[in-house]
């Protein structure tokens, strides 16, 4: 008797088995931890990084309109931040906003665009940065992740590890390019890692975002001399972010007993607002590269720079994404 | 025996589907409403899941998944993987519930959508994207599954075609029938 015919006895009757999703589950699955598994190994430039660019490239259009629709909606999103902020911080920005009300109520925004414009480019020739201006265009699809996406691609130039500035400081570093646009990866995200330094006392250390969305100043020794106020700097050291580019500024120093360094908190002097413009520094001179002196003075500036250098080496193999945000840490530790 | 109603109109599930698409790839990177996000694709995912047969949920899953992954930052394949599952997992637990937006489907997609942005949290976790967990998961998580289940409900009201169906099942305890005692 044939096999079939076993299976599928002289009945009129619909004895299909019904699928219970197995199969194409298991399939499923297994390709996805494919993929997955590819994309982890591979290259910033491998098959899976190229198909999330064409696919970047192909929505692009779609996000400038996003872009465009939420501008007016984004007051909105402030109200909903400030509701979770603490007392102290709206007492504080309270008093600021009374401070600044009278002096910004006569602006219209043509005027505050000219302005950002304007300090841009201010910024530009102060610091002589080789650079290319772009805009932001949008955040991050995922809560997990602080990163914003700008209006210029791999076809403007643009390259993965450029630092990214506004007119106020460094806001983050290109992590992946498409075309048209390139997602830059913002100093506050967890993975992210700026060599930086007080720009008073010279102390140096490592800025690192934090899960709340603050910075911090880590492997400054007690030894050095930091207070709150000062003005956080870029290093320079690793030659990434060039030198002197302002971050933010001491908001708290901690000390506990028996501690080696200090607990620095620091308060990003940038925003990252929908539609604001930003610099993307496509090269670095000479200068604004970290001399020998101020890598030897990293080097010199506190007895445990080895166990910094070890945990940075950590940082950097964690993620895929730390490779690049703290290659300037990586070249610092190599130079050591 | 087939017990939910599967048979959707094809043209607005596809309507809902280029909607969502687009949303995702618009509006879910401009807004953040404490630390959450929307992620359009889950609550699609959801939607269709519940109003489908178990193997066309695990294809529904894993297409949003990718989707969801190829247009955010986050590591290609990880929600494909998780959405999957989730699929599979939601249209299996559904078998008997009416479609559209009940007491019971909301229920299901809830925990679906709590389940899968905790998963998703702990993943980015391990694999030292995150490097707090507590805030991986409830931080983010938490948020995120608030504003996914608002959209989930509203997928579903929009697939039912009409207001919230009153069945006997959408009635969630008691009978109909007084007993004279």
């Amino acid at each position: 008797m044939p096999r079939n015919q076993r299976r599928y006895p002289s009945s009129h009757l619909n004895t299909k088995r019904q699928s219970t999703g197995m199969r194409p589950l298991i399939v499923l699955c297994v390709l996805s931890i494919v993929v997955l598994t590819f994309y982890i190994r591979e290259g910033e430039y491998g098959p899976i990084h190229a198909v999330r660019s064409a696919v970047t490239t192909i929505t692009s259009p779609v996000r400038f309109a996003g872009s465009l629709a939420a501008t007016p909606f984004n007051a909105l999103g402030n109200v909903f931040s400030n509701l979770t902020a603490s007392q102290e911080t709206l007492s504080e920005l309270k008093a600021q906003n009374d401070e600044l009300t009278a002096k910004v109520a006569e602006l219209s925004e043509a005027q505050e665009t000219a302005e950002r414009l304007q300090e841009l480019v201010g910024l530009q020739s102060t610091y002589n940065l080789q650079s290319t201006a772009a805009r932001i265009i949008g955040g991050s699809s995922d809560a997990w992740s602080q990163t914003v996406t700008i209006d210029k691609g791999s076809a403007n130039g643009m390259a993965i590890g450029m630092p990214v500035c506004n007119a106020y400081g460094v806001i983050g570093q290109i992590t992946e390019t498409s075309l048209n646009t390139s997602t830059v990866l913002l100093i506050t995200d967890e993975s992210s890692g700026v060599s930086a330094m007080s720009q008073r006392s010279r102390a140096q250390g490592m800025l690192r975002g934090q899960p709340d969305g603050t910075l911090r100043l880590e492997y400054v020794s007690v030894d050095d001399d930091v207070k709150t106020g000062d003005i956080v700097i870029t290093s320079g050291i690793g030659g990434v972010f060039p030198k002197g580019l302002p971050i933010g500024t001491v908001s708290s120093v901690d000390r506990s007993d028996n501690d080696i360094y200090y607990t620095i908190v620091v308060r990003m002097q940038a925003s990252t607002e929908n539609n604001e413009e930003v610099l993307v520094i496509t090269s670095l001179t000479d200068e604004q590269r970290a001399s020998d002196d101020d890598v030897a003075a990293a080097n010199d500036s506190d007895d445990v720079s080895a166990d910094t250098s070890v945990d940075d080496a950590d940082a950097t193999d964690s993620g895929d994404d730390t490779s690049d945000d703290t290659s300037d840490v990586d070249d610092s530790t190599d130079e050591e | 025996m087939q017990l939910r109603e599967t048979g959707r109109p094809m043209r607005s599930i596809i309507v809902l589907s280029v909607v969502a698409a687009l949303l995702q790839v618009g509006l879910a990177p401009q807004l953040s409403v404490m630390g959450g996000t929307l992620n359009f694709m889950l609550a699609l995912c959801c939607a269709l899941a519940l109003t489908s047969d178990v193997s066309s949920a695990v294809y529904i899953g894993f297409c949003c998944g990718l989707f969801f992954d190829l247009t955010s930052s986050g590591p290609i394949g990880l929600m494909a993987l998780i959405m999957t599952v989730a699929g599979f997992g939601l249209a299996t637990a559904s078998r008997g519930v009416m479609g559209g937006l009940t007491p019971e489907s909301l229920r299901l997609a809830g925990i679906v959508i709590l389940l899968v942005n905790l998963a998703y949290g702990l993943c980015l976790f391990l694999m030292g994207v995150q490097g707090d967990l507590l805030w991986a998961l409830f931080g983010h998580g938490i948020s995120s599954t608030v504003l996914d289940i608002l959209l989930a409900a509203l997928f579903l009201l929009v697939l039912s075609g009409q207001g919230p169906q009153r069945t006997f099942s959408s009635r969630p305890r008691g009978s109909r029938y007084k007993l004279n005692r």
